[in-house]
């Protein structure tokens, strides 16, 4: 029975049992319930669970090779968080994190555009708690923007799958080509939760502000579940191959003069979307695979990242470059963890961005991209600079800001360990993750001539690094908040539209004066009449003649039809 | 858990100085290494001496000029939106 339910959905369910169970034997049962879903993945490939509802088939539980590797990473990911949270006595996280990531599984699941924008929406409502979770004005205002921009991509995914519907009535979840308003609705749909450019907004805005816990979760589910449903419905999308080069090299230039170090995080999240994105505009085998296992690795050297930072914020109570620096003594632990994260995401040989990486670097090879090959190439050294040096070194090197603390509690060593051991695990024997992707790969990452390749991009962009900082040329933190995509709504829409709607209050208020006179001035002269008609009875009241008049007119109806 | 503090500028200096000196170290091997071994390259470009290594040193210097230009237009104080 409950190998036959959707994996994710009991996850959801057991989330409702949440606030009656203690702390601690709480992070056993969570852990139980991700077990459990995760067992469900053992049905294997095929259509498993159909319901027919007004006429239209909903398939609840399909399974395949695309599915596959996003979902086993999605458990491992809830795992991890609920280790990562052990120490947290909040239930109102852990519930809206279990339930997140069951709903995040489920939509992996979904065969039909119904079916996921169900689950697409309840990624949204549960993914906002976390933000909310902070307690303060600061995160309430980011979860309210967060929400509306979730929110509208499931309202443009209804309608575009409302519109097939009523035209084809085929709304099964399958590769579709962009042309008629259906489609863009739905691509634009999955472009905002995937963060393409001027749609990301939401995510600098939001994560950053979630509690230590909470952007560890949210960096995982919700933009992977966006990748994932591009390379279901719009694999080899030639614009996608545009989009994804322009996250990969704008957020760059963002992350580097960003002082929070979560938010650096979020444009570095930003930035690693794009590779899957182009991986995805290519849609060869090959450049598909490269999609799922930058994913796959994303996933994991990501969370790695933000949950080292995350410790940072719990020990130190700040996560602002400017107030860090030194805690390499202080947290040496976190400080490994997170050098291991930042190696992998630089994609340094061993370490697992390496081997995913290539897959994508390659497939832009051989389908004679060129021009993105070299955007992609600089990127990467855009990723070393902001997540590979600039993490690490401001938290735990730079100067020595006598912060006094100690190691994480840990429940969050544990996770960031495991999760360490993973990025090396999977960089040292790819054919792990290789073997789980959706085609069958024949690569080999580890050649002389593309090893020493990426060396040297990278020892030599790091030496650059040491050189700007020993020439003192390299920016220094500034406590600053540095604008981004969502100034647009946050600043320059008030500005425009405040004096817009202001102007036409005034005049909607001048119109209502108007009208009141005119109705007043009507009374007046009616009351006169009233009081002193020119032949006939006074009336004694405005509702008598109302009546009289109403009378009159039925009287003259009356003839009328008669006549 | 709080210790004494016993880090001190020294501690970093030293260790920015062995960071170096390894990625010195590093820079070398790789450079001594570009005389063996063929780099297979998407273009001819690719494969010339020691293009990854100049591509890499020069995009990071381009990514911190760049940021540094940006923050003139786009750094806010941190109550901007306050």
């Amino acid at each position: 029975m409950i190998s036959h339910m959707p994996p994710g959905l009991i996850m959801i369910l057991a989330a409702f049992l949440l606030p009656v169970i203690p702390h601690v034997w709480r992070q056993i049962y969570m852990l139980g319930a991700i077990a459990l879903s995760a067992y469900g993945l053992f049905l294997g490939a095929g259509t498993h669970l159909v319901w027919t509802v007004l006429g239209l088939d909903l398939i609840l539980y399909q399974a395949d090779t695309l599915s596959l590797p996003f979902a086993i990473i999605f458990h491992l990911a809830a795992a991890l968080n609920v280790i990562y949270s052990w120490h947290d006595r909040d239930w109102q996280q852990h519930c809206a994190s279990l339930s997140y990531a069951g709903a995040a599984i489920a939509a992996l699941h979904a065969g039909d555009l119904v079916s996921l924008f169900v689950w697409w929406e309840a990624t949204a409502v549960t993914s906002v708690f976390l933000i909310l979770a902070s307690g303060t004005e600061r995160a309430r205002q980011a979860a309210m923007r967060y929400l509306l921009f979730q929110v509208t991509s499931g309202v443009l995914l209804l309608a575009g799958a409302a519109i097939l519907a009523s035209t084809s009535g085929d709304i099964r979840f399958t590769k579709m080509d962009l042309g008629d308003a259906a489609t863009w609705l739905i691509f634009i749909a999955f472009g905002i939760k995937a963060a393409f450019p001027f749609l990301n907004g939401w995510l600098q805005d939001a994560y950053p502000e979630a509690t230590p816990t909470g952007t560890v979760a949210l960096s995982a589910f919700t933009t992977k579940l966006a990748i994932y449903a591009l390379a279901r419905g719009f694999p080899g999308t030639d614009i996608l191959i545009w989009i994804g080069a322009a996250m990969t090299a704008l957020p760059v230039f963002f992350a580097v003069i960003e002082n929070d170090l979560r938010r650096v995080l979020a444009f570095s999240l930003n930035n690693q979307l794009g590779f899957m994105v182009v991986a995805v505009g290519i849609g060869t085998e090959l450049a598909l695979n490269g999609a799922v296992a930058h994913a796959f690795v994303h996933i994991i050297y990501k969370a790695l990242l933000f949950m080292s930072m995350g410790a940072v914020l719990h020990q130190v109570g700040t996560i602002k470059a400017s107030e860090l620096g030194g805690l390499y003594k202080k947290m040496p632990f976190t400080m490994v963890c997170c050098i291991i994260g930042a190696m992998s995401i630089s994609a340094f040989p061993l370490f697992s961005g390496f081997v995913a990486k290539s897959l994508t670097m390659s497939a832009l090879g051989d389908a004679g991209i060129i021009w993105a090959y070299f955007v992609l190439l600089f990127a990467s050294a855009g990723v070393l600079e902001h997540s590979g040096i600039k993490i690490p070194y401001f938290a735990f090197f730079a100067h020595d800001n006598k912060i006094e603390t100690g190691e994480a509690p840990i429940g969050m060593r544990v996770a960031m360990g495991i999760a360490a051991f993973l990025c090396i695990g999977i960089g040292v024997f790819p054919s792990l993750l290789y073997s789980i992707l959706p085609y069958a790969v024949d690569y080999h990452p580890y050649d002389a001539g593309h090893v020493t390749s990426q060396m040297q991009l990278l020892i030599f962009a790091m030496l650059a690094f040491v050189v700007l900082v020993r020439l003192k040329l390299y920016p220094p933190e500034i406590p600053s908040v540095v604008l981004n995509s969502d100034w647009f709504y946050r600043r320059l829409a008030p500005m425009v539209g405040l004096p817009l709607l202001r102007m036409i209050m005034l005049v909607w208020s001048g119109l209502l004066h108007q009208t009141r006179g005119l109705v007043n001035a009507i009374w007046d002269r009616l009351d006169r009449i009233m009081h002193s008609p020119l032949a006939g009875p006074t009336v004694s009241g405005r509702a008598v003649l109302v009546q009289a008049g109403l009378l009159t007119l039925l009287l003259l109806i009356a003839y009328a039809a008669a006549g | 858990m709080s210790t004494p503090s016993s880090k001190s500028p020294s501690d970093l200096q030293r260790l920015g100085g062995s960071f170096t000196k390894a990625l010195l170290g590093i820079a070398i091997v790789l450079f001594g290494l570009e005389f063996f071994i063929h780099r297979h390259g998407v273009v001819s470009a690719e494969e010339s001496f020691m293009f990854p290594a100049l591509y890499g040193f020069l995009a990071f210097l381009f990514i911190v000029q760049v940021g540094k230009w940006l923050r003139l237009m786009i750094m806010r104080k941190e109550d901007y939106y306050d």
